[in-house]
């Protein structure tokens, strides 16, 4: 009669009537697997690989930050530039170019995904983190805004012809009061 | 300095030497010196995950499949472990992912109620003493939902600390507590019947 170890007693294997077998296993399991390393079936990735990886993650992270801030910012100068007052609402929405909040929304998912694969997101609570990365992205895009530094970007700098493009988008809506009314 | 004394003057005969080290220089020794000493790893924790594994599957063959799946994968991604940090919840963390795809592989669905949820009670541990619980818990974690049976289960069983538990589970720290605290109601309230 082989003797039970008091702690397995009552275990849900014991019950099973599986108590025996873990034994079993442990051989064969240190066999196996160290069969496939001396083999070369299992190669262990090289440290460059999780170097990239991680070096990737913290770019992509920082792109698309930037990448949102940018947009969230494009977004409020557009509104600013064309907004209330500016020909008919459904004109204006007509015009507006509805793909830059839409990738906004999409770098925001991107980067809380990328957030949560980080090994700091789940010691804090994650809704947290997540809400603050939002409120900072969207402070950011006014702070910009407010500082007039999307004005000035839009006049002079690398950025001033995808500016002026933008800006210029949808403009062919005759200015001015009661021009362009259908009554 | 003295583990660092022993990682330079190893060999694969110095066996007595190699269980003095920390898992995490047994890791860097592996990396860098010989690959077959992973076997101590394998020896070291193949007991330990096996019954992990057996509590969150119920079925010792797909159990022991987890834990050949978990070690095959460490070693694998072997290079991208940070020696500073505990390798016992980095394997016990690649041990939960499989057992999970084990879990919705087979259709195991029952004990992952996550909607599943009864109100926390601070003085259930003081009802329980330590060996009580630990003698409960072998034969009731089957019956509780995983997302209360496994922190449980890791702490009591495997006596690991709320932050190592919550490195394996990926879960603040706090959601572990509260965990172990409803698992303890849960165990008083099903178990004891």
């Amino acid at each position: 009669m082989p003797k039970i170890n008091p702690k397995l007693k009552n275990s849900p294997a014991e019950r099973a009537g599986k108590k025996l077998r873990v034994n079993n296993h442990k051989p064969d399991l240190e066999k196996t697997v160290m069969e496939k390393i001396k083999s070369g079936q299992i190669e262990m990735k090289p440290k460059w690989y999780f170097v990239a990886g991680s070096l990737f993650m913290t770019i992509g992270l920082i792109s698309l930050t930037v990448g949102a801030i940018f947009l969230t910012n494009l977004t409020i100068f557009l509104i600013r530039k064309k907004g209330p007052g500016y020909g008919r609402l459904e004109m204006m929405l007509a015009s507006f170019p509805w793909w830059i909040p839409v990738l906004t929304v999409l770098g925001v998912v991107l980067g809380v995904l990328l957030l949560k694969k980080y090994d700091f997101s789940y010691k804090k609570n994650f809704v947290f983190i997540v809400a603050v990365f939002i409120i900072s992205i969207i402070i950011a895009a006014f702070a910009i805004d407010y500082f007039g530094l999307n004005d000035i970007w839009s006049r002079r700098g690398p950025m001033k012809r995808l500016y002026q493009q933008f800006e210029n988008q949808g403009t062919t809506l005759p200015r001015g009061p009661g021009r362009g009314k259908n009554w | 300095m003295k583990e660092n004394a022993i990682l330079d003057s190893i060999t694969i005969c110095d066996m007595s030497e190699l269980s003095k080290l920390t898992d995490e220089k047994l890791v860097e020794l592996v990396r860098n010196k010989d690959r077959e000493l992973y076997s101590e790893i394998i020896r070291r924790y193949q007991n330990k995950l096996m019954r992990y594994s057996r509590y969150l599957i119920n079925d010792e063959d797909k159990a022991a499949d987890v834990v050949q799946e978990t070690f095959i994968k460490a070693f694998i991604n072997l290079n991208g472990f940070d020696t500073k940090k505990k390798f016992s919840s980095w394997l016990y963390r690649i041990s939960h992912n499989e057992a999970m795809n084990a879990v919705k592989k087979y259709h195991k669905e029952a004990p992952l109620d996550l909607d599943f949820d009864i109100p926390s009670t601070d003085d259930v541990e003081g009802e329980f003493d330590k060996k009580e619980i630990v003698q409960k818990a072998h034969s009731c974690l089957d019956l509780m939902p995983i997302m209360y049976s496994e922190p449980l289960a890791l702490y009591y069983l495997d006596e690991k600390s709320y932050e190592e538990i919550s490195d394996i589970l990926r879960i603040p720290i706090g959601t572990v507590g509260t965990r172990i605290n409803r698992a303890r109601a849960l165990m008083k309230k099903v178990c004891q019947k």
